[in-house]
């Protein structure tokens, strides 16, 4: 392995703060679908790095099965987002206060 | 391989088909009950009779031992309880009922995975689709803009605290390389002290921590108690519950092999969940939403016996998971039948309960003793099972301080019980439509939480048996 695994995993940490702080600084819906999806793809990096490192194949699997199952993500939280935005027409989470 | 451990989730597997054709025939709600109830019972036999079969998948991936077994009886239990409420679907479109059961059985399923499964890609699937299954379940209210506003703010959490544990699982793998569960906890053994490796168990537990909704994780939970169908957030406050507590205590063997700095924040976040809960709690009008603090408060507890790591204190866990399954069901059975227009209760409509259906208002009393720890309930001695076990685990402090939340949250659970007994309905209440079956159901929950609250030994037993095999 050329880069060494310790600069993977500062990617990866990189990725997963900003992801983070875009979940949590944006006021939009689908930027903060967007945060999520840095953060599982910092994770990504982190488990193929890793699976490198330990020449060994589960971190690459366990990979392809989050790609599968951020796309299942996407999909319902998109349906919910577009949903949203039909009755209410806004994109910011701070619209909807009905509850509470 | 002994293929029959596996058949609770064969039963599940075959009710999701089963809904999924039924889904493109036309509606007939009697008919989507009748069978949801059908298929319910079959799961709870059949998770019955094979108690004792255990099995294992190759790669040491998915395990069927005692401890699945027992709790996938919990899980099919609680379902059955769900489903009976359900005869009314009224504030679900009738078209959408055989989705609605779709979900509700995908989400059984999942969780029954979620207890057996051992590796972690397992477990994180196994998350995931119980997740989404209960992000769509939420947002079928007839009041969509209810249900959507809840599922968004359920979703939203619920996706960055899986990101966090993938996150987590993530930073394990790169530390020890090792997948599976049981290889994971014997690689973490020496490793306390390595930064790496405690940040990614810190943040494997967010996931779960979600599920339970603990303290830096439980801001959802009155949003989607409030704003779900009651029979959904009846599930999530039951059966979605039992199965945190169930991956948790799998997750146990990790958390002490995270050492005491790990305990010690444990510690720090269950005292967190008892207060922010309870405090919560105090001023809430709207019944469920009380339900859900009190959820959080109770996710408290629950984390003291998770963090003293003894099969005392695992058995214990299993046995309050019971006693929160039967006491939250017997609370949502008020819910369901109290608001038959689908309206959420407050607590003034509960006035004059005792009078209204003598029989609810009784259930409800031995529910709210029960979660207020008073005995002769499970709920009492759920607690001191749990407390005792972390006494002996040295966790004096901690036991204090839950006792003292427990005597602030004998305020609003008696601000309930007044509404109910003591309290005057308002002239021109319409009167109660208790459906027939109903007074059984509550007689008979009220009957098993006092009678597994005097004698508790056989189910002691079982869990002291079903904690063994957590190894």
């Amino acid at each position: 392995m050329i880069v060494p695994f310790g600069h993977v995993l500062l990617l990866a940490g990189l990725l997963f703060v900003l992801g983070m702080v875009c979940v949590v600084a944006r006021r939009n819906l689908i930027m903060i679908l967007l945060g999520v999806e840095i953060m599982l793809n910092a994770a990504a990096i982190a488990l193929v790095g890793a699976s490198l490192r330990w020449q060994a194949m589960e971190g690459q699997v366990l990979v392809l099965f989050i790609l599968a199952v951020a796309a299942a993500e996407v999909s319902v939280g998109l349906a919910l987002i577009v949903n949203a935005h039909r009755r209410s027409g806004r994109l910011d989470p701070n619209a909807f206060h009905r509850l509470g | 391989m002994n293929w029959i451990g596996f058949a609770p989730e064969m039963v599940n597997l075959l009710a999701v088909v089963v809904f999924l054709g039924l889904a493109l025939a036309p509606a007939n709600p009697r008919r989507d009950f009748v069978a949801a109830m059908a298929l319910s019972l079959l799961g709870l036999a059949v998770s019955l009779a094979v108690v004792r079969a255990t099995g294992e998948l190759p790669h040491q991936g998915y395990r069927a031992d005692l401890f699945a077994q027992v709790y996938k009886i919990l899980l099919a239990g609680g379902l059955v309880l769900v489903v009976a409420v359900c005869r009314d679907l009224a504030d679900v479109e009738a078209r959408r009922h055989p989705e609605f059961f779709l979900l509700l059985f995908t989400c059984n399923l999942a969780m029954t995975m979620l207890v057996s499964a051992v590796h972690l890609l397992a477990v994180y699937l196994a998350l995931e689709l119980s997740s989404y299954a209960l992000y769509v379940l939420v947002v079928l209210r007839r009041d969509r803009e209810l249900g959507v506003e809840a599922a968004l703010k359920y979703f939203l959490v619920g996706v960055v605290a899986s990101a966090v544990t993938l996150f987590g699982f993530a930073l394990l793998y790169a530390v020890t390389r090792a997948t599976t569960l049981d290889a994971l906890a014997r690689a973490l053994v020496g490793l306390g002290a390595n930064p790496l490796a405690a940040v990614g168990l810190l943040l494997t537990l967010g996931g779960f921590f979600f599920k339970l909704a603990v303290f830096p994780f439980h801001f959802w939970a009155p949003d989607v108690y409030q704003g779900a169908v009651h029979q959904v957030g009846a599930y999530i406050a039951t059966v979605s519950k039992v199965a945190a507590m169930g991956v948790l205590l799998r997750l146990t063997a990790l958390t002490h092999a995270g050492g005491p700095p790990l305990v010690t924040l444990l510690a720090v976040l269950a005292m967190a969940s008892m207060t922010v809960g309870n405090l919560a709690a105090i001023g809430q009008q709207d019944l469920k939403r009380l339900l859900a603090c009190s959820s959080v408060a109770h996710g408290g507890y629950v984390l003291i016996g998770l963090l003293s790591f003894s099969p005392a204190a695992h058995a214990a866990v299993m046995f309050y998971a019971l006693g929160v399954l039967l006491m939250k069901f017997t609370c949502f059975l008020v819910v369901v039948t109290v608001a038959g227009d689908g309206r959420n209760p407050r607590l003034e409509d509960l006035a004059g309960l005792h009078a209204r259906s003598p029989v609810l208002a009784l259930a409800l009393m031995m529910a709210l003793f029960g979660l207020a720890g008073i005995p002769p309930t499970i709920g009492f001695t759920g607690k001191l099972l749990v407390f005792k076990a972390a006494v002996d685990q040295g966790h004096l402090a901690l036991v204090i301080f839950a006792m003292l939340n427990v005597v602030v949250s004998l305020y609003y659970y008696l601000l309930v019980l007044k509404a109910a007994y003591l309290a005057e309905p308002a002239a021109g209440l319409p009167p109660l439509r208790v459906p027939r079956g109903v007074p059984v159901l509550a007689a008979a929950l009220a009957c098993a939480m006092v009678a597994i609250g005097f004698f508790p030994a056989p189910v002691i037993r079982l869990a002291l048996a079903a904690a063994a095999a957590l190894g």
